[in-house]
């Protein structure tokens, strides 16, 4: 009797310790801050590198670039989860750490990044209200559209741009919804009121097995890339403006062209010294009408036609192999009839829910580790996209690309976690990273306060522009 | 008596492997650099391919901390191959023999690594 009383106990001890049992402990699972203290002694970095803040008091900066004297500029993106609305801007940053305003956008963010070339400013405009766009800007602030009509309404927004050693405008357009089908997650966001009739777009005709799943606030099922309570059709037509799509445009506006499809959310891109481009692409949540579990974040190499696996495969496994089950759910099946091809295998898979964004490749000596690409890891937006034990992201990390290591390069010296949960100054949520044109010095934006309670309560004014320098 | 001893030997023994001991917190920035044996290198591919999503640096993200807890190598490896829990089992497909070898050498290294932050 004793003895099964010992083995109850043991197992109720390794069972206590187990994911299923245990509470969701988030970065953003924390009480909300009324302000932000920022102090760079609060961040680890490896030896020989110092970390300062530049500028203060951003309101959702996504994203930076350098124009051709070198000065620095940052977006303001004008929209965070949470529903919360703000303008989006374009600023330079002055020495002193002031910002000068250079252009407005129109009520359509959030402006998820930024690039220079030729000139002109590049920015991707998410289009919560009015779709997606490719906008050029002038150093005296014009705003034109390139490309207009991105399907851009729902989770995951218009990301990028990135400029191409050929001149071209290379940005990537996010899926509507977590997995291939509308559901009640997607109200929670706030867009499937205003777009009712919204649903993912393929890159290509597609067919799917025609599977529906239910919800509770919708009598009639709803089908994969249809709209929520619709059944759907058995066939669905692609386009080139589609849903988890990197695409390219002319600086002109002129020659859209799909070059790949099948990410989830390709949210950095950036092309390597040697000119091949890199997506970061935040994997699949544990929620919805078809929650996928444990799904990683990836890097991609992107390789014109390939499709990459959204929404049947996370990286190249498929996601009904057992491994993206969460405990006592069912096992996801497969939503398209037939593959476009076998998903090429990732360059390397970050943390689950870490939210890889932005990325840059080391490129001068002085800095070190040229070759190497930057990616800043914006962090857990738990529980809201699933449970974890611990926070994950909010650092910055180092992949060697040609074999996939990953090593932590800018992280709070406390804990793992946002330094508003963890009372101290240092590293809020970095989304972007960006080197200065010499290559000697490493830009990270950092979104700043997003707490997750019962729905996400983004910060305004808690932004900060961080350097990094060798010394 | 037999058992009450038994009893005070072993849920001790569950608690701490439960709780564990020392900070999880490892990467250059934290613990320095780490310096690995070829069989240590190796398993770090492997570590980074097959474990790294859901135990980053071996500590705990969506898994929990693998570098506190003294569970011996034994244990790890029935555990990689039999899974346990929400944890995926890693069969021989997966995760040769060899490949799996390396992969605790990488574990223990890691564990070993520099306990005194460097902070």
């Amino acid at each position: 009797m004793r003895t099964h009383v010992v083995c109850a106990a043991l197992i109720l001890a390794f069972t206590s310790g187990c994911y299923a049992f245990r509470p969701s402990n988030g970065g953003g699972q924390t009480k909300i801050p009324a302000s932000r203290a920022v102090d760079p002694n609060d961040v680890a970095l490896p030896a020989g590198y110092r970390i300062e803040p530049v500028a203060q008091g951003l309101t959702f900066p996504t994203g930076a670039a350098f124009d051709e004297a070198g000065k620095i500029y940052v977006v303001e993106s004008g929209y965070a989860y949470g529903e919360v609305f703000t303008t989006p801007r374009l600023v330079r940053i002055e020495s002193n750490g002031s910002v000068t305003p250079i252009a407005t956008g129109k009520n359509n963010g959030p402006w998820t990044g930024l690039a220079f070339h030729d000139g002109n400013f590049f920015v991707a405009e998410g289009g919560v209200n009015e779709g997606g766009r490719i906008l050029r800007i002038s150093k005296t602030g014009d705003v034109r559209a390139l490309v207009d009509g991105l399907p851009s309404f729902g989770d995951h927004h218009t990301d990028g741009p990135a400029i191409s050693p050929d001149g071209w405008i290379y940005f990537g357009q996010g899926t509507a919804s977590n997995s291939g089908v509308v559901g009640e997650d997607n109200a929670k966001f706030g867009w499937l009121k205003r777009h009712p009739d919204f649903h993912d777009i393929p890159g290509q005709d597609i067919t799917l097995v025609g599977q529906t799943f239910s919800s509770r606030k919708s009598k009639n099922k709803t089908g994969a890339f249809a709209a929520f309570g619709t059944p759907g059709q058995t066939t669905v037509p692609g386009a080139v403006k589609c849903s988890g799509g990197i695409l390219r445009v002319r600086p002109d506006g002129s020659d859209l062209q799909l070059v790949a499809w099948g990410f989830r959310n390709p949210f950095g891109l950036a092309f390597s010294p040697d000119g091949q481009l890199y997506v970061t692409d935040n994997g699949y949540d544990e929620r919805g009408s078809r929650p996928i579990w444990g799904a990683p974040d990836l890097l991609w190499r992107v390789q014109t036609g390939l499709w990459y696996g959204w929404p049947d495969y996370s990286g190249n496994e498929p996601v009904n192999n057992g491994r993206f089950t969460a405990p006592f759910s069912r096992r996801p099946q497969f939503i398209l009839a037939h593959h476009p091809n076998d998903p090429p295998a990732p360059v390397t898979k970050f943390p689950v829910h870490s939210s890889a964004d932005g990325i840059d490749f080391s490129r001068n000596d002085r800095f070190g580790h040229v070759g190497d690409a930057f990616v800043a890891l914006f962090g857990d937006e738990a529980k809201a996209v699933g449970k974890i034990l611990n926070p994950s992201g909010f650092r910055v990390v180092r992949v060697n690309v040609s074999n996939g290591l990953i090593d932590d390069f800018a992280v709070n010296k406390k804990d793992n976690g946002p330094a508003s949960k963890l009372k101290k100054a240092g590293l809020e949520r970095p989304v972007a990273v960006r080197f200065n044109p010499a290559g000697d010095a490493l830009y990270v934006v950092d979104f700043g306060i997003l707490a997750h309670t019962d729905k996400a309560h983004p910060q305004q004014g808690t932004g900060v522009l961080w350097k990094i320098t060798h010394e | 008596m037999e058992n009450h001893s038994r009893i005070k030997r072993i849920l001790p023994l569950a608690i701490f492997l439960l709780v564990g001991c020392h900070t999880a917190r490892r990467g250059e920035p934290i613990t320095g650099p780490l310096h690995l044996s070829p069989p240590g290198e190796r398993g770090r591919l492997v570590f980074q391919q097959r474990c790294y999503q859901c135990h980053p640096n071996g500590e705990a993200g969506l898994g929990p901390a693998l570098n506190n807890k003294p569970a011996p190598k034994r244990l790890m490896k029935t555990q990689v191959r039999l899974g346990l829990g929400a944890m995926p089992r890693f069969d021989h497909l997966a995760i040769p023999q060899n490949d799996l070898d390396d992969l605790m050498a990488y574990i223990m290294e890691l564990r070993k690594a520099d306990k005194k932050p460097k902070l």
